[in-house]
């Protein structure tokens, strides 16, 4: 997996593939996000082709850091095999899905 | 007066013809009717089949309780959510247990510097004891107080050097645990589970098609019932339709019954005749031209032969080897010939 995430912005941009082995980079980028201060904390990922389920997970706990801060969490964008996983787990539900 | 012996034999054909079809025709309505009872017999017990059928398309029958396929669909969609829903749990908590260990570790490794720090200072103190020791020798007696203080600060770092020497040996241990506790939720986390989250789709897809399956095959069958049931209708009802024979049979006996009295009015009037004109009574020819005028009328050569038989040979129908249309029962080809 790749990301961008620009100085003080509260926007990172992920593409290819979400797994496992993104968990300490994932981690590092969560944390430096709910360090900014702008609302809400966007996660675009129109760009990402492939999430696994321990992919999910680290999406959830990113949810729960954002509950723990009081911020907002956004998922922008998904498409292809990521938002048929979005459908099936009823993220929706779970999060702020952007189109 | 042949004229009237002529017609009475006519008469007398026509009463056995009018007799041997009325037989005829009611063996052949009973026969039919046979076959359709036997017909609504067997439309009954489709109709029974394609009910039977109604309750297989609606459901599958469990414990005697037929369970409909719209709620079996509704049970494993639950189900599958239930599934993925404690999937993506488990994958929440294999990640929370993985940066929790990734904490830990740091924090270990945090202290193993530390343990490496202690171990420098640890050195310092030692060579500071054993540089206060040769100083407090090359003092002599004035340095007797200060290399007691040597020789236990020396004793101190000795101590705290086992100590430590022990405490990293512990850490190593707990380094070694965290790390095979960390390979160990790797292989957990890393089983991708997302094929078992999107069968979920797959099967919900496959559900629907099977309800919308079950929903076109009731309907059909409902269908089929119906039509079974006015089928069984009909059939019964052409049965009832068929019992014409017995009117018609006395129909045809009022009908025997007048040729026979208008049989008998000639018998007398040929009777009276004679009475009053003898010379009527001897026997003139048969008028052939009238009788081949008669015959030429009918189109079914059977009958025209059992005519010629008893107008012109004088046989009584009951002489006849085949005096009805088929006086043995109905055919399975059908004996009757169309003109």
């Amino acid at each position: 997996m790749q990301f961008q995430l620009d100085n003080n912005s509260s926007i990172v941009r992920m593409s290819g593939e979400f797994t496992f082995t993104d968990h300490a980079q994932f981690k590092s980028m969560v944390t430096r996000l709910f360090e900014t201060k702008d609302a809400p904390v966007v996660i675009d990922i129109s760009k990402l082709e492939f999430i696994d389920s321990a992919g999910l997970g680290m999406l959830l706990l990113a949810r729960d850091e954002a509950k723990k801060n009081n911020r907002p969490l956004v998922l922008r964008g998904p498409s292809g095999q990521v938002k048929r996983m979005f459908g099936v787990t009823k993220f929706d539900a779970l999060f702020d899905v952007e189109e | 007066m042949s004229l009237a012996d002529m017609q009475q034999r006519v008469i007398h054909a026509l009463m056995a013809e009018i007799s041997s079809t009325s037989t005829f025709v009611e063996t052949e309505a009973e026969a039919l009717s046979g076959r359709f009872q036997r017909l609504v017999l067997s439309a009954d017990q489709q109709t029974a089949r394609v009910e039977s059928l109604t309750n297989l398309a609606i459901g599958i029958v469990v414990d005697g309780e037929v369970v409909p396929i719209d709620r079996i669909a509704g049970l494993l969609e639950n189900t599958l959510s239930d599934v993925v829903e404690k999937i993506l749990l488990l994958s929440k908590d294999s990640m929370s247990m993985v940066y929790a260990l990734d904490e830990l570790n740091a924090n270990v490794a945090r202290v193993d510097k530390c343990m490496e720090q202690l171990g420098g200072v640890n050195r310092t103190t030692n060579m500071l004891a054993l540089n206060a020791r040769i100083e407090a020798e090359r003092a002599g007696t004035a340095g007797a107080a200060f290399r007691v203080v040597a020789q236990e600060v020396r004793e101190l770092s000795k101590v705290t050097q086992e100590l430590a020497v022990s405490m990293q040996a512990e850490l190593a241990t707990v380094t070694d645990g965290i790390a095979s506790g960390h390979a160990t939720l790797q292989r957990v986390a890393t089983i991708d589970m997302s094929e078992n989250i999107m069968a979920k789709d797959k099967l919900e897809v496959l559900l629907s098609a099977l309800v919308r399956r079950t929903d076109s095959l009731t309907s059909i069958v409902s269908d089929a019932v119906r039509e079974a049931e006015l089928m069984s209708a009909d059939v019964g009802g052409m049965v009832t339709g068929i019992q014409f024979q017995d009117r018609m049979r006395q129909r045809l006996e009022h009908v025997v019954d007048t040729l026979q009295v208008i049989n008998q009015a000639i018998d007398e009037l040929k009777h009276s005749s004679i009475a009053a004109v003898p010379a009527l009574a001897t026997d003139a020819p048969p008028d052939l031209e009238w009788v081949k005028g008669l015959l030429e009328r009918f189109t079914m050569s059977e009958m025209r032969a059992r005519f010629v038989a008893q107008l012109l040979d004088g046989k009584r129908p009951d002489e006849l080897p085949d005096h009805g249309p088929d006086a043995s029962g109905p055919s399975e080809s059908g004996s009757v010939e169309l003109f």
